[in-house]
């Protein structure tokens, strides 16, 4: 039988979403193909395993070794090199997290061979794959193929839903002997700086973003109070929390929070991927300067002017 | 301490391109023609070392129809030297090409330290040239580097994750690519800075110079072979408003929901 080799990583103690939606999506396009997932660190849980079989996974390649303990690309590509030739599958494949995007492309080296990127969708053309990739901030699709026995691709944050009922059973689990030397270990681990999820955003019907344009911690305060308005709470583009202009617990996309509120607005956001493949809501609004700016194309609703101008008109209406 | 910083030269994303001729960079004014946002950032992070503890930093451009402007441009900034490398067989779409043509470049500059990049090309929103190069060289390296600080004999380099950031220490020579975080936003040229790129003299590298025959990396020789290329087409409806004074335009908006009985609140 077929099989696909699916790179997973824990997110906050579970199975990581996204990785969970790339292997419901897996499932729907390749019928005949078995799903065979590598998780790797120093403490696996059973309950992660499980989730990935209740997924349809049918083996897990649960490897433990204090050299797993956190992602670093040599020991990672030593393990899963070895798992590939093990079994040789017929495509690799992670999530695009940014794990995911440091390990494929140099697996694929390894195999003399290049990658797809944060895929967005795969067809079937006969025995070819075709994998879909957005280029150029969404303005264009590149439909692609690839040469070599084995495929190698990362698939796009966000891109595909998490089945809600999945029916899958307990996974075969597997391991291999590894091992690492001081060479395996040039880039060393110091810490991990978890931002702090004080807020959750997950379950916000309503929520209130800013971005770049935003301009200053200040001027956050707009966004809060409409928020409040709203009953919503208050998010925001990475590019903000770097700045500190407010906490990293709001930030909202790849790095940050996925939610899916019954509105979101943007203010001031260009609508980056990374931004907005973090966000399934049923409806947007955007306020943008920049009517060229790629959040207009996920808009409803929207109005290109400066939200400095907008954003305290329409607090007052809607106190009004 | 030896840098070199592999930028390109793109249209700019703000130039709406239609159709087919979407890469064909002929067809847009030279003033669109920019350095990669992200390989801004990267001539940030390289020049940033060189500002704290000295540097020779090397910007060499192999994408784009006119790279001596982007390296003037780099020069500008701070870099102190710039090559151009273009060759019409290059098939620079394909990121393992890409790497191999870098690989190239890297063997004849020689002596080098740090490799310098932007973690995407946007022109095909590849992240994997850092990735692959990295491993073709089997430099230590991290990605998405969003600060780096000089410690002792090593670089403590903090990068991007996912709901926060990892810290992690690597050797002085090895590879960074540098995300758009605070630390690494591109400084602006100087007037000194502009004055001395205008003097720079800018070889040109081609595959001959870099030992590289056409089906090296030319077309015939990618494993990414391109099926189709589209604009893509939103179908979502939408109500977009465009004009007026800022009342006007909330007035409007609000009234369009209302008729579509879109809840505003939750």
């Amino acid at each position: 039988m077929k099989k696909i080799l699916v790179f997973t990583q824990i997110r906050e103690e579970k199975v990581e979403e996204n990785a969970l939606g790339l292997i419901n999506k897996l499932l729907e396009v390749f019928k005949d193909a078995e799903i065979t997932a590598a998780l790797f660190g120093q403490q696996l849980k059973d309950d992660w395993i499980q989730e990935l079989g209740k997924h349809g996974v049918k083996k897990v390649y649960a490897i433990e070794a204090p050299e797993l303990e956190v992602y670093l690309s040599r020991p990672y590509v030593k393990t899963m090199l070895e798992i590939i030739k093990e079994i040789q599958p017929i495509m690799v494949i992670a999530s695009g997290m940014v794990y995911g995007e440091d390990l494929i492309p140099r697996l694929a080296v390894h195999h003399g061979v290049s990658c797809a990127q944060r895929v967005v969708d795969f067809t079937l053309d006969g025995e070819d794959i075709l994998f879909h990739t957005p280029v150029r901030d969404d303005q264009a699709m590149i439909v692609s193929k690839i040469k070599g026995e084995i495929k190698f691709a990362t698939s796009r944050t966000g891109a595909f839903f998490i089945n809600e009922n999945p029916t899958g059973g307990s996974p075969e689990i597997a391991s291999i002997d590894i091992s690492f030397n001081p060479e395996d270990m040039i880039v060393s681990h110091v810490e991990i700086k978890e931002a702090e999820r004080t807020v959750n955003l997950k379950d916000a019907k309503v929520i209130v973003a800013g971005g770049r344009g935003v301009g200053g911690k200040d001027n956050f305060q707009i966004i809060r109070e409409i928020a409040e308005l709203l009953g919503g709470e208050i998010g925001a583009t990475r590019a903000c929390t770097d700045v500190h202009w407010i906490e990293e617990t709001y930030e909202i996309g790849q790095t940050g929070q996925s939610v899916s509120p019954d509105l979101y607005i943007g203010a001031g956001i260009s609508g980056a991927p990374q931004h907005m493949s973090g966000i399934k809501a049923k409806t947007v609004i955007a306020i943008n300067t920049d009517e060229g700016a790629p959040i207009f194309n996920y808009a409803d609703y929207g109005i290109v002017g400066d939200m400095h101008a907008i954003l305290p008109i329409l607090k007052k209406k809607l106190e009004g | 301490m030896k840098i070199v910083v592999f930028i390109q030269q793109i249209v700019s994303t703000q130039v709406k391109l239609q159709g087919v001729d979407y890469f064909d960079t002929s067809r847009v004014s030279e003033d669109d023609l920019v350095i990669n946002p992200s390989g801004k950032n990267a001539i940030e992070g390289a020049l940033k070392l060189k500002d704290g503890h000295g540097a020779e930093v090397t910007a060499v451009c192999v994408r784009g129809l006119k790279p001596e402007k982007a390296l003037r441009e780099a020069i500008a900034m701070g870099c102190d030297n710039a090559i151009a490398v273009k060759d019409d067989s290059f098939y620079t779409d394909d990121p393992l090409l890409l790497a191999e043509i870098y690989v190239k470049i890297l063997e004849k500059i020689g002596e080098y330290d740090l490799v310098f990049l932007g973690v995407e090309e946007q022109s095909t929103s590849s992240f994997a040239v850092a990735a692959m190069l990295a491993e073709k060289l089997n430099l230590p390296s991290v990605l998405y580097a969003e600060e780096i600080e000089v410690k002792d004999d090593v670089l403590r380099v903090g990068h991007v994750l996912e709901g926060g950031r990892k810290i992690v220490d690597m050797p002085k020579k090895g590879l960074i690519s540098c995300s758009d975080s605070q630390h690494f936003t591109p400084r602006y040229t100087s007037m000194r800075g502009i004055l001395t790129a205008k003097r720079a003299e800018i070889p040109t590298w081609t595959a001959t110079d870099l030992g590289l025959a056409a089906n090296d990396v030319g077309k015939e020789a990618t494993s990414l072979i391109q099926v189709s290329l589209s604009n893509i087409v939103i179908e979502k409806e939408s109500y977009i408003i465009k004009e007026g004074e800022p009342e006007e335009m909330v007035d409007k908006l609000l009234a369009k929901m209302k008729e579509d009985e879109v809840k505003l609140g939750a």
